[in-house]
């Protein structure tokens, strides 16, 4: 069935179309963070804006007419309250019009799914890296069909760690890819290190890294922060991955982009014998497409909400959301 | 490094091998170099976490706290005593055991080393007798969050009635009630909520 996908949690309005798996279009307009953070009721405005556009484009790259779309799907969650309510708005009226059913997703399953699929993985153990999420995961089906977590940040996600040191070294645009760019030929420094069995810390880290600046050189600190972080979510996969008996790594979400970051994790599965998969940028950036798909598999499995009960949860827990199908 | 030696396990961060030196058994534990960090900083890890690990194990040998031996340390690597016994995860838990276990924690934390990984696969039993290893993520430390931790972690893989007697145990350290008030407040916190178990 052909269903249209809604992303709007953060910094994107994205769009995509799937039908039975397939990805028709993914479409996006991303609001330009410049040199500064996010704004929410900005990025928000943002999204009003280009949402019909984004809309358009989508169908018409996926050659097909508004009414041609039988189902919908949106990101309930988690994201920022002002930014989520964009897709829900705009999912909740094309369903309306169209008289079609509409599907919450949990925006991190969204990013795990898609990879799974795209990267033809059955069983993996999954980092889940993003600006306000770090996760190791498991699909576990008792009592229900879930991704557990097995370990994660106990304070910031790796991405928003990223984020803020870019801010402060006034990197343009200030994420996590500039931080990339400038970690090219940098030396180690030693910083905090903290990983407690499958859980990671990023702010001991982050305020060490602060402390550089200015005393050493931008692409040292840059260099030295991606190693320590990077080999701290390398060590509590490896355990969590040795624990479940995994032989497969999926890699997913917005950190997920990062090369040094992919390399660390091949180097892990090789040395298990493990496949390992990461998925282009395009669905690991925020994006409609993961949305679509997730939905697809709900729809089918009548997983479908009420208009009238269609809301958006920010805290949107990966363990708490149902999952469907393979 | 032995040339008699065999492989018996194999940890995220390091190979246990079983050794024969001067016609006696004994365990090695060596950690083993990753590819996927850079040398300067897997080289330091691993000196730390060595020289940590021996620290403690020295600290809860002295204690007279039911435990390997240390008989050597290397840069990377512990020689330390083989122990007999069954694993406490592979055991029917009886409420006499479970108070024991209960007090080797309390004796562990009354010497400020919170074991970091104390759980049912890291307690031997042999003949009655309760016995601690692995202490590769531990550390000297009075802090109440630490302790309460390894509490937390013991008491996700007991049934109800098996973490009572566990309690009854622990009870003998002194701070307990302070540890047990914190292990509240941490499983309060919204990020071990909905935090499902596998």
């Amino acid at each position: 069935m052909a269903i249209i996908g809604l992303e709007s949690s953060a910094h994107t309005f994205g769009v995509g179309i799937v039908d039975e798996g397939k990805i028709l279009a993914n479409e996006k307009s991303m609001y330009n963070i410049g040199k500064g953070g996010m704004i929410p009721a900005k990025v928000a405005e943002h999204h009003i804006e280009s949402a019909r556009d984004v809309i358009v484009t989508a169908l018409e790259k996926a050659g097909l007419e508004i009414r041609e779309i039988e189902g919908v799907g949106y990101t309930r969650g988690p994201g920022i309250g002002p930014c989520l309510q964009v897709a829900q708005i705009s999912a909740k009226t094309i369903a309306k019009k169209l008289g079609i059913r509409v599907a919450m997703v949990n925006h991190s399953v969204g990013h795990i799914e898609i990879t799974n699929h795209l990267m033809n993985l059955k069983d993996p153990i999954i980092m889940y890296v993003s600006g306000g999420n770090s996760q190791i995961l498991k699909r576990v089906n008792k009592p229900f069909s879930h991704y557990s977590v097995l370990g994660e940040t106990f304070d910031i996600g790796v991405g928003n760690m990223l984020d803020s040191l870019a801010r402060q070294l006034k990197l343009d645009p200030a994420w996590g890819s500039s931080i990339e760019k400038t970690a090219k030929g940098g030396k180690y420094i030693d910083l905090p290190y903290t990983v407690k069995g499958m859980d990671f810390s990023f702010t001991g880290l982050l305020t060490k890294a602060t402390e550089l600046i200015g005393k050493e050189s931008d692409e040292d600190i840059c260099m030295s922060v991606q190693e320590t972080a990077f080999s701290m979510l390398c060590e509590a996969l490896e355990r969590a991955m040795m624990l479940t008996n995994s032989n497969e790594i999926n890699l997913c979400g917005g950190v997920a982009q990062n090369t040094r970051l992919q390399n660390m994790l091949q180097s892990v599965a090789d040395e298990h014998d493990a496949k390992f998969g990461c998925a282009d940028r395009e669905f690991n950036a925020d994006n409609g497409a993961m949305i679509a798909y997730v939905a697809e598999k709900m729809l089918k499995h009548e997983a479908y909400t009420k208009l009238e009960n269609c809301d958006v949860k920010q805290k949107y827990r990966v363990d708490s959301a149902m999952v469907y199908g393979r | 490094m032995a040339d008699n030696m065999k492989k018996i396990a194999e940890g995220a961060e390091a190979k246990i091998y079983k050794v024969n030196i001067f016609e006696t058994d004994m365990i090695l534990k060596n950690r083993e170099a990753k590819n996927y960090r850079i040398k300067k900083l897997d080289e330091e890890l691993r000196r730390k976490r060595t020289r940590m690990e021996a620290r403690v194990m020295s600290r809860v040998n002295d204690a007279g706290i039911a435990a390997p031996r240390v008989i050597a340390v290397g840069k990377y690597s512990i020689y330390m005593e083989l122990l007999k016994g069954v694993l406490m995860k592979d055991m029917k838990l009886n409420k006499q055991l479970m108070r024991k276990v209960g007090k080797s924690l309390a004796k562990l934390h009354d010497n400020d080393v919170v074991h970091g990984d104390f759980t049912p696969a890291n307690i031997i039993v042999n003949r009655g007798r309760v016995i601690v290893f692995d202490f590769g993520i531990s550390e000297i430390s009075n802090g109440i969050e630490e302790k309460a931790l390894d509490v937390l972690l013991m008491k996700r893989s007991l049934r109800e009635n098996m973490y009572y007697e566990f309690i009854k145990g622990y009870d003998t350290y002194q701070k307990s009630r302070t540890i047990l008030r914190r292990l509240r407040s941490i499983e309060e916190r919204g990020r071990y909520q909905s935090r499902t178990l596998s």
